[in-house]
């Protein structure tokens, strides 16, 4: 086959398979394009999953009659006028492609009304191929009709998945959308029947409840951190609540949805030894940040970004999430529908003590997480299991009742009953007590025999040159020794007998991600300690006394609801919670 | 294949083998030991491919032939067994051997022998022979400060080298040296160097007996192994493959103090010392204080913990030169003293940041070098 160019019809379709994959694809793209109108209403209609329809209408700015041909086309687009607009995008949309890609692999219907005309003016695209403008009444603002989607891509619709999982998709978008723009309406109808809606009164907690249930979106903790030019706001599930992926991470970077990014990382470094190995928080977190810094021409769906300074915006992430995640840390409570004496599973869709748990209120509300909100603060809090400002958060003083299958303690706190495992608990206690002092004390080093020299990789190794003068604190000893390569006379006694190259490696990692340095082995080391050699074991006999001071322990931590492994220390079962269980209240 | 053995060769046999036995291994057959009948002894072999070991034990044979059983199995068996013959009936057909002593009849599901490695047989016409004494020895205050660490092998491995009639091992783990010679009875024609896996030559030093007069090595050419032999058993090793460092570039050529102190005396302080500095970072530090006219001088071994206490012991020693604060690991400076058999030893050193050079007084065979820790 000689080489040709390929039919405008083709090209398209080839482009509209980066944009355009599924029905929820359709939705994204619109929806923003409704948002940069300026819209404050926007409703989405779909059929059988948006296979046979996607209707999306606002009621924002529309188009001029004579720009619609135009807008149909590929590379038109409204917001963007030279190759310098890139660099400081502040509308969702920019490559001009949405519209083109959409009606080339549909039959697309266009009505669009500016507030300044006084008729409407649609135009019809199907395969790709426009037809003429003609005249209609409309309302102001645009509507968009997606028929038949892919019905001219055979392969495409091959690989849809089943409605549910599509319909699931533009739910899950349009929540999240929905998240990120309280202020505007947003209405999805599936069918006949509307599924969901927003006020578009800036009630973010109400969405978050549509987006991931009621008893979810109660419990959700709200972050709200502001530091030059940068503003973190949104939800994040507390640690006793956690989903087997991180599918339910969203992160929205300036409005925009973006779903591949370092900052879920930064994310679960503030969940660090508070989550089980296997489980990933849920949160909701939008970014402000001034567009210069980001760089979004990087992926056609916009689905990756890229930052100007990461390390900046990675330790300003996890800071400010971990810093709500130790105020508002709740104890796993029992749900009160699950039997107490069944089987004892602890659920993560749990209940949060209630404000309204019988006599105790007026105490309980200092640690009740509804509501819960931060004060705004921007100063430097340490990331990781160092002393924190948040005495106010720990227990309440708890009354010891006694030892239970040489296990566990029970307790009677303001609100409830507390079941705490003394393995645990007794881990943490220690656990935090050694960390205090290590860290007043200086790393020792311990000198190579022979020195090593080792070559890292370029940006690594500006890290490194950078921190030079620095690492002797950390019990490093190191020169440099040509371009990226490095001497290292000493390391750490940390480290026991490791590689030297290995332990200068975890140093430079550490230093990237913009983590305390060495914080991670020394924590993993005492941790380990603790638990094998230190700590009571389940199935010891422990004296009241014991179990007393155990408990005044475990109330003057910093953590005191999870061991250094993640695990609950306690359970709570709140008044609350025992009424019902007993029918005195009913089971609502 | 039909024999009959005591009860007390064989437990011995298997015991001696079944170090070198591949428990977890996804070649079943590694977790066998091979029982053949060879020129009138029954031999006994394991493998992990990395260490063989075999043992020949004697034995009425009425039946030539040859398989493997699980070790395991066999060894927990014949230990229990209460007669002092033992019969061994192998069924071919099944692989299936008959284990029969006393009233006890056993029969235990084998592995085809031809499925088990071969292990080199070499030829001992030219082997180095060395003393078993002075073999051990060296093993014992050598082979402790190779590393566990598998990212460096070559540091995993003890250096052998062989000139005339001089025969010097080495150890390190990058933070200590270890360096023993020993003189043999006669010259040996060529140069030898290789690095032998430490774990074999603790294996070795655990199976040759004192009583034997030699230990034989040979390495035969192009295999990239090592054959010891040591009466009837034969310990066969793979070599460890790279450059050992240049170690005598790291021993120090000079000191500036000099500490010549009671062997047992530094070891009890260390021990001591080990209690506080073990929940720390194993620090332990020696005070060197100078020697004056009158006085003696005296080393001020001490070890802090923030959270057990701390620890401080005076030892009176002789001193030449700069008195000195230096910092050691405790662990490596404890382990180079329990292997050092003269009574005082000399501590020489340069500078807190310099190594330290630990020597026998008396004995110009052995040095050890430590590198010092310092503290932030």
């Amino acid at each position: 086959m000689s080489i040709h160019l390929l039919a405008p019809e083709v090209a398209s379709q080839i482009a509209a398979g980066e944009v355009v994959e599924r029905p929820a694809s359709v939705v994204k793209e619109l929806v923003e394009n409704a948002l940069d109108a300026g819209a404050k209403t926007i409703s989405v209609t779909i059929q059988e999953a948006g296979r046979r329809l996607i209707e999306v209408a606002d009621d924002g700015r529309g188009i001029p009659a004579g720009e619609l041909p135009l807008a149909v086309e590929r590379h038109a687009t409204s917001k963007l006028a030279s190759a310098a607009d890139l660099f400081h995008i502040s509308t969702l949309g920019f490559r001009g492609e949405a519209l083109a890609s959409i009606g080339s692999v549909s039959r697309m219907t266009l009505v669009s009304r500016t507030n300044d005309s006084v008729t409407g003016a649609k135009i019809r695209v199907e395969a790709g191929r426009a037809n003429p403008v003609e005249a209609v009444g409309a309302p102001v603002g645009t509507q968009i009709r997606v028929e038949d989607l892919f019905h001219n891509v055979p392969a495409r619709l091959k690989f849809l998945k089943q409605d549910l999982t599509e319909r699931r998709a533009v739910d899950g978008l349009l929540a999240r959308y929905a998240l990120a723009y309280p202020q505007v309406r947003f209405r999805l109808t599936d069918g006949a029947t509307s599924t969901f809606q927003t006020s578009g009164d800036g009630d973010r907690r109400a969405i978050l409840a549509a987006l991931y249930g009621v008893e979810v979106g109660k419990q959700m903790l709200e972050v709200l951190a502001e530091e030059d030019g940068l503003r973190l706001t949104g939800f994040i599930s507390p640690a006793a609540l956690t989903r087997s992926n991180r599918k339910e991470i969203t992160f929205f970077i300036n409005g925009r949805w973006v779903s591949d990014t370092p900052l879920t990382q930064a994310l679960l470094q503030a969940y660090h030894t508070l989550l089980m190995v296997g489980r990933f928080p849920l949160a909701a977190l939008f970014l402000e940040i001034d567009p210069e810094e980001v760089d979004v021409n990087v992926h056609p769906a916009k689905a990756e970004v890229r930052f100007r300074s990461q390390d900046r915006i990675f330790s300003f992430v996890s800071r400010s999430t971990r810093r709500a995640l130790l105020a508002y840390s709740p104890i796993p409570a029992l749900p009160p529908t699950q039997n107490l004496w069944g089987g004892g599973q602890l659920s993560v869709g749990s209940e949060q003590s209630s404000g309204n748990s019988g006599q105790w209120s007026e105490n309980s509300d200092q640690w009740s997480v509804e509501g819960g909100q931060l004060p705004v603060e921007s100063g430097q809090l340490p990331v990781n299991g160092a002393p924190t400002q948040t005495a106010a958060f720990n227990l309440p003083l708890l009354r010891l009742i006694g030892q239970v299958g040489t296990t566990y303690l029970i307790a009677e706190g303001p609100d409830g009953l507390y079941l705490i495992d003394q393995h645990a608990a007794h881990e943490r206690v220690l656990f935090e007590k050694l960390m205090l002092q290590h860290a007043q004390k200086n790393i020792a080093a311990q000198a190579l025999l022979a020195p090593l020299v080792v070559t890292l990789p370029p940006q690594s190794a500006s890290v490194l040159s950078g921190q030079l003068a620095a690492l002797s604190r950390f019990g490093f000893a190191v020169t440099e020794f040509g371009p990226n390569t490095f001497q290292i006379r000493a390391m750490p006694v940390l480290f026991g007998n490791a590689d030297p190259a290995a332990a200068l490696r975890a140093l430079v990692e550490d230093f990237e991600e913009d983590e305390t340095p060495l914080q991670n082995e020394l924590e993993a080391k005492i941790a380990g300690r603790v638990c094998k050699r230190l700590a009571v074991k389940a199935g010891q006999t422990l004296s009241p006394a014991e179990q007393r001071a155990l408990l005044i322990d475990l109330e003057n931590c910093d953590s005191p609801r999870t061991c250094p492994h993640g695990r609950p220390t306690m359970i709570h079962l709140s008044v609350d919670m025992l009424e019902r269980q007993f029918g005195r209240k009913g089971a609502r | 294949m039909k024999v009959t053995v005591l009860q007390e060769n064989l437990a011995r046999g298997l015991s001696i083998v079944s170090r070198a036995v591949s428990p977890r291994s996804t070649l079943p057959v590694l977790a066998n030991i091979l029982l053949a009948t060879d020129d009138g002894r029954l031999r006994l072999s394991a493998t992990n491919l990395e260490l063989g070991i075999t043992c020949w034990i004697g034995a009425k044979i009425e039946e030539e032939g040859s398989t493997t059983v699980p070790s395991r199995t066999l060894s927990d068996l014949v230990g229990t067994m209460p007669d002092p013959q033992v019969s061994l009936t192998l069924n071919a057909q099944t692989q299936t051997l008959n284990v029969r002593s006393g009233s006890s009849t056993n029969d235990i599901k084998g592995i085809d022998a031809q499925e088990f490695p071969p292990l080199p047989v070499p030829d001992f016409a030219d082997a180095i022979q060395i003393n078993v004494a002075d073999f051990k020895e060296m093993i014992q205050q050598v082979a402790f400060a190779a590393s566990t660490d598998e990212a460096r092998p070559v540091l995993m491995g003890v250096l052998v080298q062989v000139e005339k009639d001089v025969v010097t091992m080495a150890a390190a783990d990058g933070f200590r040296l270890s360096v023993r010679k020993a003189t043999l009875s006669s010259a040996v024609p060529q140069t030898i160097s290789a690095i032998i896996p430490a774990r074999a030559l603790n294996e070795l030093a655990r199976i040759a007996s004192d009583g034997e007069p030699s230990i034989q090595m040979v390495l035969p050419k192009g295999r990239g192994q090592v054959v010891f032999h040591v009466k009837d058993v034969e310990l066969v090793s793979q070599l460890i493959d790279g450059t050992f460092p240049d170690y005598q570039q790291i021993i120090p050529r000079s000191y500036k103090s000099r500490t010549l102190i009671a062997t047992a005396s530094l070891l009890k302080a260390c021990r001591q010392a080990e209690i506080f500095a073990r929940e720390g970072s194993n620090v332990v530090r020696l005070n060197i204080k100078n020697s004056g006219e009158l006085q003696p001088g005296e080393v001020e071994i001490s070890a802090h913990s923030e959270e057990t206490g701390s620890n401080e012991t005076l030892v009176e020693a002789t001193v030449e030169g700069i008195p000195l604060l230096i910092a050691f690991n405790v662990k490596y400076l404890r382990e180079v003293l329990e292997v050092i058999k003269t009574p005082n030893v000399a501590v020489e050193t340069s500078a807190a940041n310099a190594p330290g050079v630990v020597r026998p007084v008396g004995d110009d065979d052995f040095l050890h070098v430590i590198m010092p820790m310092h503290l932030g």
